[in-house]
């Protein structure tokens, strides 16, 4: 019995590096990963005129978290890829252009520690658009090529307009205001 | 001379040549508008890297301090916040906002595109001002909203735009047809189509007559409410009872009107039906 044992010791150890390979280096857990990074809190007690259902809270939660994510990785790796399906109309537009201009000018933005308060101030009567205010705070990195030349805790205000897809909410608007 | 003023900058940074550096300093627009000029003034001297980033926007020139640095309207078509850094030894950064124009386009929901008329609160929608460049106008505006049918106004409300968005909610009107829902901002005008159709029917009535063949019913032309005619395709079910059971036809209203030949040769009684609206019964003799 304890023989047996013995012998499925190494191969369970085995079994469970290269599954803990395959996890490291699969999309979805650096997905999450990235995910952890970005906490998004949402009100919905003052959206009006029409009620968030709960559904509806829940996808925004998630669609503007993985959006901020995605816009990350945009503007720190410099490809437009994790853009699609975040973002549609001008904010994908801007961003892409964001993009295109770092490429240029060989700088990079990074996004860290961010915490987003998602208020929804506007909600369509007929559930086709959203408007939510963002007051949110990261660590803002500028680099140019390897070389840091902006590191600062900011807090931006953010309108934002977004609406629903197929199977997600995107982000059409992202537009920065002094305050609300 | 990117690469020597990178130089510079570290060598600055670590305080070997710091005598060779001019402190810098530099003051942003209080407030800027997008798309127009705007500029930034720079104290000190000596050659410097300047950087603007903002949304689309990610610049990197080398300027000469003590002048001013121009942003072209280009560079400030996105309203948002921008930062701007000069960096000679080390980096200084300052933030501006940068707010949208004067409305130029006003985006326009309506809903639905097909509503039966009469209805409480059926019609809804919701206007977005944006400037030319495509910024949220988040300054109050006035929209007017107005519904029309052929050149007359059914309905008409002023709204005042609160965080960059007005909205409306009312009934539909009490005629069939094409209205023409409409949001304007002082000469901005977003016309959006909308179709009035009749509602239920309303005092659904029946004729019967026997026929060699059977039973042959129609209904009296289908009106809602309103006196509107109810759309062909609607569907009408009529339903025989009689001593050999229950049958129901189901027939679509053609031209005004649904027509069904049924089969009863004994005494039967005939109903008709159109969604949730029931109408007359009448009673047919048996086949002689």
């Amino acid at each position: 019995m304890s023989r047996t044992v013995r012998a499925e010791l190494p191969i369970r150890f085995v079994v469970a590096a290269i599954a803990l390979c395959v996890l490291s280096f699969s999309p979805g857990l650096k997905l999450h990963a990235a995910d952890s990074g970005v906490q998004v809190q949402l009100n919905t007690k003052n959206a009006g005129p029409r009620a968030v259902e709960s559904l509806t809270e829940r996808g925004i939660l998630r669609d503007y978290r993985f959006a901020w994510t995605s816009m990350a990785q945009a503007l720190e790796s410099n490809t437009v890829d994790p853009l699609a399906g975040a973002f549609s109309g001008d904010a994908k537009q801007w961003l892409s252009q964001t993009v295109a201009g770092q490429q240029k000018s060989g700088l990079s933005r990074r996004y860290l520690d961010q915490n987003h308060q998602l208020e929804v101030v506007f909600y369509a009567p007929e559930g086709d658009v959203m408007e939510l205010h963002d007051t949110s705070q990261y660590q803002l990195q500028i680099r140019d090529g390897n070389t840091i030349i902006h590191d600062e805790h900011v807090v931006v205000h953010y309108v934002v307009l977004m609406t629903p897809g197929a199977d997600r909410w995107a982000i059409r608007q992202l537009q920065a205001v002094p305050q609300f | 001379m990117s690469r020597l003023l990178q130089l510079c900058a570290v060598l600055c940074a670590t305080g070997s040549f710091a005598g060779l550096c001019s402190a810098q300093d530099f003051h942003v627009p209080d407030s800027a508008v997008a798309g127009e000029e705007a500029s930034i003034s720079t104290t000190g001297s000596g050659k410097a890297i300047f950087y603007l980033l903002g949304p689309g926007v990610s610049r990197k020139t080398d300027i000469t301090l003590g002048g001013e640095v121009q942003l072209a309207p280009q560079d400030l078509r996105n309203a948002g916040d921008y930062l701007a850094i000069v960096c000679l030894g080390t980096c200084h950064s300052e933030s501006f906002y940068v707010s949208a124009s004067k409305p130029a386009d006003l985006t326009f929901l309506v809903h639905p595109s097909r509503v039966p008329v009469a209805l409480a609160d059926a019609v809804s929608g919701v206007a977005f001002p944006f400037d030319q460049y495509r910024n949220l106008v988040l300054a109050t505006e006035n929209v007017n909203f107005r519904l029309t049918a052929k050149d007359v106004p059914l309905w008409s409300r002023s709204v005042r735009t609160q965080n960059g968005v007005a909205w409306f909610r009312t009934g539909s009107g009490k005629s069939a047809g094409p209205v023409q829902v409409t949001a304007s901002l002082d000469d901005l005008k977003t016309p959006r189509a909308m179709q009035q159709v009749a509602s239920d029917p309303c005092n659904l009535r029946i004729t019967g007559q026997r026929t060699p063949k059977g039973i042959l019913v129609q209904t009296e032309p289908v009106h809602d409410c309103a006196g509107n005619v109810v759309p062909d395709g609607t569907m009408v079910t009529f339903t025989a009872t009689g001593s050999a059971g229950m049958g129901t036809v189901d027939a679509p209203i053609k031209q005004g009107v649904a027509r069904a030949q049924m089969e009863a040769p004994g005494p039967t009684t005939i109903s008709v039906a159109s969604g949730v609206v029931m109408g007359n019964e009448i009673r047919v003799g048996a086949q002689p």
